[in-house]
Order: C-alpha cells, then sequence, then structure tokens
C-alpha cells in the first residue's frame, strides 16, 4: 500500500454509542482532501482520531508508513487546526506561533516563526494577544501554529465555515498557496460541497460515519452515484425512470416553458444568474432554473416542462 | 421616589447599618482613653491599640493563626487544584460524590467537626493540637479552594489542552504550561479566600486549644474571660482592618468578585 496515510477499518465510539464505523480511506503525499458530509456524519471524530487526541475501538491509522494508532499525538507529525481556533489566550501571537518549535527545542525559533507569521500575513501582529484578534487573524495564527513545526499531515477543521465570504477566498488562496509551497499533505473537513469543490483535489463523501463515495472533486460533481451524494451535490430533482433506476437533474438541466409535463409555479428564489422555480406538478415536486435575463413565471402560473433524459445522471444505488 | 426604590433604599440603608453599625461601634470603643470596654468611648487614645502588641499570647496566637491560614490554604490548594482539574476534565464516576464530600465542610457545623477531631483523633491517638488544628482549617478551606478553581478551569476550552497536546506537550506538561498559567487568578483568588475563612475561623477552633497552642480568635475569647479591657476591641479593629485590606488589593488587582 503506497498511500502516506491510510485509515484501515477504523472503528470510533463515545461509550457505547459506535459514531464512525469500519472507516477506510488512503490518501496520497501532498493531496489536499475533503471530507465531506452533514453535520455529526463524524467527520471531526474521525479527525481527532488521527490527531491522536481519541482512541480507536479497532482498525489502523498509518502515517508515512508508521503505525501511529497507539501513538501519542505529540509524537504523531501531525498538526491540528482546530474549529475554535483553541489558540493559548494567555501567550502572544509569536508566543502560539513559538509553542510547538520551543517543545521541540528547534533551533532558530525567532526567525521560523515570523516566516510563519509572514505566511499567513500577520507579520504585523506578533506582539499581540491572541483574544483581541479577529476570528480570522486567530484562524491564520492557528495555521501557523501548526504549520512552523512542519507536520507530515496538516488537519483542518471547517477552516472556512466561520469566515464572511471575502474572508473564505482569502483563506482559500492560502491554503492552496501553503499545499503548493510546502508539499504537505492536507485533510480538511467541511459540510459544504461549494468548499469542499473550491478546495479539494480529492473529496471523500461520508454519511453516518460511513463514506457514501470518494473521488476527484470534478467527477464527485458531474457524476454522483447515489441519491444522498447526487442531493448533496445540487442534483435536487430525482425521479425513478422508465427501466425503474434513479435519475437525477440538476435545476438547470430542466427546461421550462415547453414539454411533455405540466405543473404549477409554487415560488421562486433569484440566485443571480438563475431564477429558480418550485413547480407542483404530477411528477412531484420539481426545481428548474432559468436565466435571469428570459422572461419570468408568475407565481400561480401554469408552466410546461421538460426532463431531458440526455441531461440526466444515472443513479446506481437509492 | 417610587414606592418601591424607597423599599429598596430602606433595605440597603439596613444593611449598611447592620454590617458597618458594629464596626464602627467596636473602633470607638477601642479608641477609649478609659480602662474599660464601654461605648461611647470615655475620651481617645490610641493605647489600647498599643497594647496589644504587648500582650505575649497575641503574639503567639497570631503566629499560630498565620501559620495555620498560610499553609493550611497551600495544602487545601495542593489537594484541591488536582481534585477540581479531575472534576471538570473527566467523566469520573461518582464526581457528584466527591463533590459532595469535599463540599461538606461547608454544610456540616464546625464546632462538630472540631468537636470530633477532638474526640476521636486527638484524645484516642495522642495526635497533637496543632496537626488537628492545621488538619481542620486544610479541610475547611478545601471546598472553596474547588469551587473556584472549577469555575475558572470551566472558562478555558478543553481544545487548548489538546492543541498543546498535538504541539508536543506530555499530559502533565500541558497542565503547567496551559492550564495553570490560565487559571493562576483563580488559584490566587482561592487562596485569598481561604487565607481570610481560616484566620477569621472561631468553631472549628473553638475545641482545638491547649497550653499555648491556640488560635487567635479563641485567644481573644479566652482573653476577655479573664481581662475585660479594651484591647480585645483593638485588636478586632486590627484583623478587621487587615481582612479588608486583604479583599481590597486582591479586588484592585485581581478583579477578586470575578471568581467568588
Ligand atoms: N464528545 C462526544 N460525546 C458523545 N458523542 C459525541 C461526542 N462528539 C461527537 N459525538 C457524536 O458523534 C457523531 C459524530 O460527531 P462529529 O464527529 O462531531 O460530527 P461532524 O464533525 O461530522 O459534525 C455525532 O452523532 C455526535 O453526536
Ligand atoms: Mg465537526
Amino acid at each position: 500500500m503506497s498511500d502516506f496515510v491510510s485509515v484501515d477499518k477504523l472503528t470510533l465510539a463515545y461509550g457505547d454509542t459506535v459514531a464512525v464505523p469500519e472507516l477506510s480511506f488512503g490518501i496520497g503525499k501532498g493531496e489536499l482532501i475533503a471530507l465531506l458530509g452533514p453535520s455529526g456524519c463524524g467527520k471531526t471524530t474521525t479527525m481527532r482520531a488521527i490527531a491522536g487526541l481519541m482512541t480507536p475501538k479497532s482498525g489502523t491509522i498509518r502515517i508515512d508508513g508508521r503505525d501511529v494508532t497507539r501513538l501519542a499525538p505529540s509524537l504523531r507529525e501531525v498538526g491540528l487546526v482546530f474549529q475554535s481556533y483553541a489558540l493559548f489566550p494567555h501567550l502572544t501571537v509569536f508566543e502560539n506561533v513559538a509553542f510547538g518549535l520551543k517543545m521541540r527545542k528547534a533551533p532558530n525559533i525567532r526567525e521560523r516563526v515570523m516566516a510563519g507569521l509572514e505566511s499567513v500575513g500577520l507579520r504585523d501582529f506578533a506582539n499581540r494577544l491572541t483574544p483581541d484578534l479577529s476570528g480570522g487573524q486567530q484562524q491564520r495564527v492557528s495555521l501557523a501554529r501548526s504549520l512552523v513545526v512542519e507536520p507530515k499531515v496538516l488537519l483542518l477543521d471547517e477552516p472556512l465555515s466561520n469566515l464572511d465570504a471575502r474572508l473564505r477566498l482569502e483563506m482559500q488562496m492560502v491554503l492552496k498557496d501553503i499545499q503548493k509551497k510546502t508539499g504537505v499533505t492536507m485533510i480538511f473537513v467541511t459540510h459544504d460541497q461549494s468548499e469542499a469543490l473550491a478546495l479539494a483535489d480529492r473529496i471523500v463523501l461520508m454519511k453516518d460515519g460511513r463514506i457514501v463515495q470518494s473521488g476527484l472533486a470534478e467527477e464527485m460533481y458531474s457524476a454522483p452515484r447515489s441519491r444522498f451524494a447526487a442531493d448533496f451535490f445540487g442534483f435536487e430533482n430525482i425521479l425513478p425512470g422508465r427501466d425503474g433506476g434513479l435519475l437525477a437533474w440538476r435545476p438547470t438541466a430542466i427546461r421550462l416553458g415547453d414539454g411533455p409535463h405540466e405543473g404549477t409555479i409554487r415560488g421562486m428564489s433569484f440566485g443571480g444568474d438563475y431564477r429558480t422555480y418550485v413547480i407542483d406538478s404530477a411528477l412531484g415536486e420539481i426545481k428548474g432554473s432559468v436565466r435571469a435575463g428570459l422572461p419570468a413565471f408568475g407565481e400561480g402560473e401554469k408552466v410546461r416542462f421538460d426532463l431531458p433524459e440526455g441531461e440526466a445522471v444515472r443513479l446506481e444505488a437509492a | 421616589m417610587k414606592p418601591s426604590s424607597t423599599a429598596t433604599g430602606t433595605i440597603i440603608g439596613l444593611t449598611l447599618v447592620f454590617l458597618i453599625g458594629p464596626f464602627i461601634v467596636i473602633i470607638l470603643a477601642a479608641l477609649t482613653a478609659g480602662n474599660n470596654l464601654a461605648f461611647p468611648p470615655d475620651g481617645l487614645s490610641l493605647k489600647w491599640f498599643i497594647k496589644v502588641f504587648t500582650v505575649e499570647s497575641f503574639r503567639i496566637s497570631f503566629f499560630i493563626s498565620m501559620f495555620l491560614a498560610v499553609f493550611g490554604t497551600l495544602t487545601a490548594l495542593i489537594v484541591g487544584v488536582p481534585a477540581a482539574y479531575a472534576i471538570a476534565r473527566y467523566d469520573i464516576p461518582g464526581a457528584g460524590a466527591i463533590q459532595l464530600a469535599v463540599s461538606s465542610p461547608l454544610i456540616v457545623p464546625g464546632i462538630i467537626v472540631g468537636l470530633a477531631l477532638l474526640r476521636y483523633l486527638v484524645i484516642p491517638t495522642g495526635f497533637t493540637i496543632m496537626a488537628a488544628l492545621f488538619l481542620a482549617h486544610a479541610a475547611l478551606i478545601l471546598p472553596y479552594a474547588v469551587r473556584v478553581v472549577t469555575s475558572s478551569l470551566q472558562n478555558l476550552r478543553v481544545d487548548v489542552e489538546e492543541a498543546a497536546l498535538i504541539l508536543g506537550c506530555s499530559r502533565l506538561g500541558s497542565f503547567f504550561r496551559v492550564v495553570f498559567p490560565n487559571i493562576r487568578g483563580g488559584i490566587l483568588a482561592a487562596f485569598i479566600l481561604g487565607f481570610v475563612t481560616s484566620f477569621n475561623q472561631v468553631p472549628v477552633s473553638l475545641f482545638l486549644s491547649g497550653p499555648g497552642v491556640r488560635t487567635l480568635p479563641i485567644d481573644m475569647l479566652a482573653y476577655m474571660e479573664t481581662t475585660y479591657d479594651p484591647s480585645v476591641a483593638a485588636l478586632a479593629c486590627l484583623l478587621a482592618i487587615m481582612s479588608v485590606g486583604i479583599v481590597f488589593l486582591a479586588e484592585r488587582f485581581l478583579g477578586f468578585s470575578r471568581y467568588v
């Protein structure tokens, strides 16, 4: 097995409640992967186990060929950026970033800390106390603190969720940049498919502690295999096909104004480039989008529509 | 004024009268130039304040009380901080029982604790009075230590310790490098609270006195039984000023009331 990080039949439990049953996946060196799934599906739990903050019930975790399943967190050479950032409130920004280096009695601490702060754009904040910083700045301190010790694997728990749209874009670029410059293997957790698509090379989609599907970001986006995956990636219309299988369409794949079916417009949401209509029909609720420039439909209006089979994705499983 | 604010004003006024009134009476009584404890004072002088320092037994019992307050409180903290940490961080079975055991000195009347220690520890085993006093004071302060430290631990997120573990600390290392610096204020507050509580303690110490071994408050009681002069009032004033001074400084530099 040539994976840099490999998780094999990992079972994680809180007391008698199993949160993650027999999870297996592998990550190549230098890859940036996303653990994607709804809240409560076991993403944070999985990260904590990889970092060594939680002892697995069974299964193994390997990093760079070494079995670390029972190893103390301090010996695993992983970094973890907590969702809450978990900065040391009694220390300055500089001291926070220097913490791991001091523990290792590393040489050149001053230069390495300043270089770390530089890479996240916080050089001028070295002497500030961390509770005085904004959430975005705290997160970057946390990132620098994990990176300066040069971990083999960097884990990030919901790194984009608490940021506003502009900061989110900025942080995405910071993370991509770090991946390019340091080549560190990164696993980040998110419940938002758009974050996963924007950042990850590969996506592992989870549900109830199990992997539903994993693959390249584009593959996941265009070819979900199950109802759950399709739903998660925005295929909002899932209907049985003529042969009994399931077909899925994005709202943009539905043709409105013409076609063999008829329904009544129940509501509309404006999304910039598109207007998305909710239509009540004999097939159930249909969501269809029309370019914003085209004539709009009114609420209660009857509308004809088509579900082009050529545009549908065929799902393998329910 | 609305009736409710009249009532509030009255209650606050009465509270102040009953809290501060006795203090003023004692100060004035201690400042008397006469030879009897009396109010209003018979002329004004500082002679009883000076007399306090010449009474041999006061000097000895002051040091005993000081010793008990300092080392009893330190002992309570050495036991109490780890106990508070365990209660706050680990899902230990019987945490409720530990909490109750640790708070029992708050519930059981001190006089019973003192009597029990005398009857079942000092008399049958030959334990010294001093050792029994020490034990009683440490036990008395323990609940305060646990409480105050627990509440400052609750303000420190667990993941901060986990971050330290990942960055290379051992469990013990993370306690000293991360937990301790963040609860230092709480520990200091617990120390001050424990010190003042121990120093002013009467009921627990009442039965635990022997030849030459008495805490200051008990010594004052004993002194009053034989000598009814105003030096006890003067000493009471000095002690009150000391307690108020300590708490004032603690509030000023620590924000003491945050912790208590
Ligand atoms: N400390 C805990 N004690 C008990 N159950 C927990 C604890 N933390 C998480 N869980 C449970 O484990 C499951 C997975 O949680 P988590 O890994 O936090 O999910 P995610 O990060 O994907 O939102 C959830 O059902 C959650 O309720
Ligand atoms: Mg989570």
